[in-house]
């Protein structure tokens, strides 16, 4: 028989044996299929939303063929194809001034240009100022069309008239209203149109001619244009030549076609790559994690099938079949149901991926691009589910051409005595798994991927000691009542089912036991190193001068607008910088003569404004945690004309040397006042994140620093409700304000939500492998279950039966996973709660037991419950009828 | 006929029907038929007879199309599922062809099983169960399992589950049919001397030479009892008290 | 049936008189076959003749004695080593009375064949009593009834056959019936 025609065969029973058996057909389709569909719509979601390359040309360049931006003044720049994957300046010897649009022009081939500003504007809304994209250009100009989609009204015709986005009228405007820009200087257009942008869906955006908005006439970069190109493709020679004059341009034509990588500038060529080895590594670590949960999913399943043939298979030995012939029939089941459910997957996701978009692009701030099917990512998403459905099959198939012929031909139904060296690699790959990961835990680099190398590792031995954990469970069984020992017993009987099915649960609950593990140790080093700023309840506002001085007064009115109740405290401190073009000042603090440690604070933060604060009024005032005793003496020293300052370091001083550095703006140049005063110092624990010291007026007079109102304490209790009125009054006040109210720890939503992903993943994952096993497990025990009815079962003995053999896998599965789960999830709290300064240093290990005990012990009833309550209660009749 | 009380299984006008319409098949047409207390009977019939739907009728695994079959006085149709599930568990017990013992059990937890599921403590449990199993002389292989047996001595502990906890309907399919003829007539003298010892047994065979162990032969044809030897009662009931 | 062979082999065993053999053949066989005395004396006498056994004189009660010659131990040694011939079926009245009622219009072949089988079937079971109690007993005699169980079980089966053909035949040809039932018959004998 040659090669071909015996794999025709082989598919061919393959294929009968599926129409025949449709209810495990079915089974398998969907472990194999559902995947695959989840796999194929996110990547085709994933491609459609995801705008790159040529896709991203129309919104960015409109109708032009290039757009050219200045990035320095004047010196040459490099950049990649597309200059959004990179671009940077190089050397410094350049013209200094930007490029002319005629000098632009003419590295471009004498293009014609449209002059174009991009920058945010702020605008004034119904809930305070509104950051909002503004673009100046002429939008009826050729050149722009597809840059903007005009959905009413008409096109800007003047400098007075501007279009905005639908997210912007949501924000309280009307078409014929005046926008209300609040930057200093700016025009008061109105909105004569609506034009969405062909890229963001939900952010605000405005759109008008030159001068419109007011962005052209910023100074310095902010005003320096770009410019749409047109008039023919701009090749990647005038790329370069208009990079020689500090401008990059995005070119249609070299991103629809780029030229070959190698001729991309020198400085550009190594960019980017790093990553990518350890990209790799995570992309196949969990294409393996993943194809071994389904292969173990999906296992049981050929795993009955091949049971089911036994008596065919043995036949076919009888009278000289190969054992590789039995095989291929027992594979060739894996690969029409793998092919079948990878092309269903493939169709069945696609569609999905249709009917979600629109779904989706709700959600979206951006518009998505065109429908995208990445037909060779889904050849190989097909391919994993056909590879999946034939590994599955594998071992079964192994197993079924090494069955003991006569044994099955006399109806004997069990599987043959577990080898001693599956256990053996079992250990041994344990063992590998266990010294990787402790080798990751202790290396001070990526050590995350050789855990989660190792994981896998370990998760495959645990695989191997799988049947001898199962038959260990049947031997300890026969003290239990009856169901589950038969459950336990019948399981280990039938290891190439069972194992599958435990393996899946097992791993599942190992990685959700790893995962849980790692992220609770990561909230826990996120608890223990919390530092409050402020008592628990405060408030305090802080604003830094980016335009103009602060005005605490329109500050502080905001904030008793909102807060009648609250007791305001003004904090003085140091102003390190009170307008954008003044000065600007830092104080460092030395203990005279102590060269080692140098520092005081290890850490020290301005949550009041100033990391410096000035006055006696501050330690009677504000709350600063310090012994009565030492405030007394704080208050003496600050009285004295001293100095109280901070130290986590330990540092003992009488005398400190106080040095204040001064910049003048756009200088380099420095000058340095010195001076020393007698000091008082005041430990406190590591992590502080408290002001560096308290300077008595006097000492600040004679440094000649700059005193003044640098926050304002608000006393408590405040809701959350009133932190977020007071935080819009004060951005409608000073967009540069804030407004922070300490309510202690809060635990990232996202650890919540990962935990309960995680448990809800866990559970989906262990509710699937325990049914398929347990249903498979029923059908196959059709003959016991008649012999059951006969010697008197009640129809209630089948749900019994079901729901321990639930249990049982699920138990036996999960106990199994999180021990091995615990491995990789311990060693990975080493690299990752591992703080790089003093403060947060050391080791967080904080393990989820509530979780694990749900995954371990309820997860397992749950399943149970379920398979028990859904478990038909028929018991079939004794199958010999003639 | 016999007295209706006396009678541990009695069948009255019982019919079957299997399928509706043109797939309608008469397993059993009117079958009426008692078994007494001490008394084996045997079903004879070529295949497709009705001879299993007897039996399958007869242990409440199945109901009947009309007619009733009532087990130690107890009409099956009235007790619901869970009543016949019980019956089997006390008072029927079931020996197959192919003995369907469960293989995730041992000989001793089989024997016990119906004990079990009847909520029987354990150890009172296999304690009769080993009593069952020295019964049928295989004593010494109570934690052996099923695959781990000759045929003949999976069937003597089908043998020992069919009878322990003392029932009195025992219900035999073709109990020799997978075995040697030898080994197939000493399960039958086991089923004789159960029922010698007061149990009632109907043993459903196509084979004339088992069918002769019994005190009466029904002959079965497309669902219809045909003939009947032995059928004297008072002669019945004599023989089967006194022994020979 | 050969008397002749069976009282060779039983004085294979040692010299006896006719009275002895007939018992002893009477109890090993379960006195299935009743043997008269004079029988007995007539095959003893061309036994004789024969020269497979000879006349050892009388013993102390008068009985006359025999003893078998060489020529007789080859005799039984060649009896016990040579099949049964069936080249000859048995005039067997059930199988002429069957054939002949089937081609006698107006009997009902159906009854024939229930009445014989109800019959034939009450004597297995008096056979199988007797096994019954002849539990522990003879081997010899146990095994001569299982050959009588499995005679009676095989006409059984015959008349099941029978029936099963003639209810087929019914349904097909009546007319070729009695010469379908003895080609078939005539093919099981030449198969055995």
């Amino acid at each position: 028989m040659s090669r071909g025609t015996s794999w025709r065969l082989a598919l061919r029973l393959a294929r009968r044996d599926a129409l025949r058996n449709r209810g495990r057909s079915i089974l398998v389709l969907v472990m194999i299929a559902l995947p695959v569909l989840a796999v194929t719509a996110a990547d085709v979601v994933i491609q459609t939303q995801d705008v790159t390359g040529v896709e991203s040309l129309d919104r960015r360049l409109g109708s032009a063929d290039a757009l050219v931006t200045v990035e320095a003044q004047g010196s040459p720049v490099v950049q990649f194809f597309d200059p959004y994957d990179g671009s940077g300046t190089v050397g410094d010897q350049g013209t200094g001034r930007p490029p002319t649009a005629e000098q632009v022009s003419a590295a471009l081939g004498g293009a014609r240009l449209v002059e174009t500003h991009l920058g945010a504007v702020n605008v004034r809304t119904d809930d305070g100022v509104a950051i909002v994209d503004g673009t100046e250009v002429d939008l009826r100009d050729p050149l722009s069309r597809g840059l903007f989609d005009l959905t009413a009204g008409r096109w800007p015709t003047g400098p007075g008239e501007v279009v905005v986005n639908q997210a912007l009228l949501d924000q309280g405007y009307a078409r014929g209203d005046v926008l209300g820009l609040t930057d200093d200087g700016a025009p008061a257009p109105t909105i004569v149109g609506v034009a969405e942008s062909a890229e963001s869906r939900t952010y605000p955006v405005v759109a008008g001619p030159i001068g419109s908005l007011g962005i052209a006439d910023r100074e310095g970069d902010a005003g320096q244009p770009s410019w749409l190109a047109g008039g023919g493709p701009v090749s990647w020679d005038q790329v370069r030549t208009a990079n020689a004059l500090g401008a990059t341009v995005l070119s249609r034509a070299v991103v629809t076609d780029p030229p070959p990588t190698s001729e991309l500038p020198d400085e550009m060529q190594g960019w980017g790559g790093s990553s990518d080895d350890q990209m790799v590594a995570v992309i196949v670590l969990v294409v393996v994690m993943a194809l071994l949960e389904v292969v173990l999913l999906a296992g049981p399943a050929f795993a009955v099938t091949a049971r089911r043939q036994s008596r065919t298979l043995a036949l076919m030995a009888a009278t000289g079949g190969t054992p590789a012939q039995s095989r291929r029939v027992v594979i060739g089941g894996g690969m029409v149901l793998g092919t079948v459910a990878a092309l269903a997957g493939v169709v069945l996701g696609i569609g999905a991926a249709r009917l979600l978009l629109p779904v989706l692009q709700h959600w979206s701030n951006t518009w998505f691009g065109p429908f995208d099917v990445p037909w060779l990512h889904l050849l190989g998403i097909a391919l994993f589910g056909l590879l999946s459905a034939v590994l599955a099959a594998v071992v079964p198939a192994w197993i079924a051409s090494r069955q003991d012929v006569v044994a099955v031909l006399a109806g004997r139904r069990a599987d043959k005595r577990p080898s001693l060296r599956s256990p053996i690699l079992g250990v041994v790959l344990l063992g590998i798994g266990i010294a990787g990961s402790a080798y990751g835990a202790t290396s001070s680099s990526s050590g995350e991927f050789a855990i989660a190398g190792s994981a896998v590792v370990a998760v495959i031995g645990m695989i191997f000691l799988v049947p001898i954990v199962v038959v260990g469970v049947a031997r300890l069984a026969g003290r239990l009542p009856l169901s589950p020992r038969y459950a336990a017993r019948d399981a280990a009987r039938h290891r190439t089912r069972t194992v599958p099915a435990v393996a899946a649960v097992a791993a599942t609950v190992a990685g959700v036991v790893a995962l849980g593990i790692a992220v609770t140790s990561d909230e826990a080093q996120n608890r223990e190193t919390y530092r409050a700023e402020l008592p628990d309840g405060m408030g305090s506002v802080s604003a830094y001068a980016d335009e103009a001085p602060v005005d605490w007064t329109q500050l502080r009115a905001a904030v008793a607008g909102k807060l009648p109740d609250a007791q305001l405290t003004p904090v003085r401190g140091i102003i390190e910088s009170s307008t954008p073009d003044g000065p600007s000042y830092w104080l460092d603090i030395k203990a005279a003569g102590v060269e080692e440690p140098d520092r005081l604070l290890d850490s020290y933060g301005s949550s009041w404004g100033a990391s410096t604060l000035v006055g006696e009024s501050a330690m009677t005032n504000l709350p600063i945690d310090v012994p009565e005793g030492v405030r007394q003496e704080a208050l003496r020293m600050l009285q004295s004309g001293g100095v109280v300052a901070f130290t986590d370091q330990g540092v003992q001083a009488d005398e400190l040397r106080l040095e204040l550095h001064r910049w003048e703006a756009d200088s380099e140049d420095e000058s340095v006042e010195r001076l020393s005063v007698p000091a008082l110092m005041v430990p406190v624990a590591l992590g502080n994140a408290g002001p560096q010291a308290i300077l008595s007026t006097q000492a600040a007079k004679r440094l000649g620093a700059p005193v003044g109102v640098s926050g304002l304490l608000v006393s408590g209790p405040i809701t959350r409700a009133q932190e977020s009125a007071v935080s819009e009054a004060l951005t409608a006040t000073d967009t540069s304000s804030s407004f922070y109210v300490e309510r202690g720890y809060q635990a990232d939503n996202e650890t919540v939500i990962i935990q309960l992903v995680l448990a809800a993943l866990g559970g989906v994952l262990m509710l699937g492998g325990t049914l398929t096993a347990t249903f498979l497990a029923l059908s196959d025990a059709r003959p016991d279950l008649a012999t059951l009815a006969a010697v008197g079962a009640s129809p209630r003995r089948r749900r019994w039966v079901a729901a321990s053999y639930a249990l049982v896998i699920g138990f036996v599965g999960a106990v199994l996973g999180a021990a091995v789960g615990f491995i990789p999830g311990i060693a990975v709290t080493y690299p990752l709660t591992n703080g790089y300064s003093e403060a947060t240093a050391g080791h967080y290990l904080d393990v989820p037991w509530l979780m694990i005990l749900g995954l371990v012990v309820a997860l397992p009833l749950l399943t149970a419950l379920i398979v028990g309550l859904t478990a038909r209660s028929r018991l079939p009749l004794v199958s010999r009828l003639d | 006929m016999n007295a209706p009380t006396s009678a541990v299984l009695r069948m009255d006008a019982v019919t079957r029907v299997h399928g509706e319409g043109a797939t309608e098949v008469h397993a059993l047409r009117s079958v009426s038929f008692g078994v007494h207390p001490g008394e084996l009977v045997a079903v004879m019939g070529p295949s497709g007879s009705g001879k299993s739907t007897l039996l399958t009728l007869a242990g409440g695994l199945d109901s009947p199309t009309s007619g009733t079959v009532s087990v130690e006085g107890t009409d099956l149709e009235g007790l619901g599922a869970a009543g016949r599930a019980r019956m089997r568990r006390t008072s029927i017990g079931y020996v197959f062809q192919d003995f369907n013992l469960i293989p995730a059990l041992n000989a001793i937890e089989n024997v016990a099983l119906p004990l079990e599921l009847d909520g029987v403590r354990t150890r009172t449990a296999r304690a009769a169960a080993r009593a069952a199993l020295d019964e049928v002389g295989i004593g010494d292989l109570a934690t052996r399992f099923p695959d781990h047996m000759s045929g003949g001595q999976q069937q003597r502990v089908a043998i020992a589950r069919a009878v322990v906890g003392d029932r009195r309907l025992i219900l035999a399919d073709e109990p020799t049919g997978a075995l040697d003829s030898d080994t197939g007539e000493s399960i039958l003298r086991l089923l004789r001397a159960r029922c010698d010892a007061g149990a009632a047994g109907v043993l459903v065979t196509h084979e004339a030479r088992h069918a002769a162990w019994a005190d009466r032969v029904v002959f079965l044809r497309d669902g219809v009892v045909v003939d009947e030897t032995g059928a004297d009662s008072a002669e019945v009931l004599i023989d089967s008290g006194t022994p020979r | 049936m050969s008397v002749k062979q069976a009282l060779l082999a039983l004085l294979e065993e040692g010299p006896r008189y006719g009275y002895q053999l007939r018992a002893q053949f009477e109890q090993r066989t379960g006195s299935t076959w009743p043997l008269n005395v004079g029988q007995v004396y007539t095959t003893l006498t061309r036994l004789e003749r024969d020269g497979l056994v000879v006349g050892a004189g009388a013993d102390d009660e008068g009985h006359v004695v025999y003893r078998i010659t060489d020529d007789g131990r080859d005799a039984v040694a060649a009896w016990f080593t040579t099949p049964v011939e069936r080249t000859q079926p048995p005039r067997d009245e059930l199988a002429i009375k069957l054939a002949l009622a089937v081609t006698v219009p107006g009997v009902d072949v159906g009854a024939v064949i229930q009445q014989q089988r109800s019959a034939t079937m009450s004597a297995l079971q008096d056979y199988t009593r007797l096994k019954r109690q002849a539990e522990g007993g003879e081997l010899s005699w146990s095994l001569v009834l299982d050959s009588l169980v499995f005679a009676a079980e095989a006409e059984i089966r015959w008349l099941d056959h029978c029936e099963a053909r003639l209810r087929r035949a019914q349904i097909e040809r009546p007319e070729t019936l009695l010469d379908e039932i003895l080609t078939e018959e005539a093919d099981e004998e030449a198969r055995r």
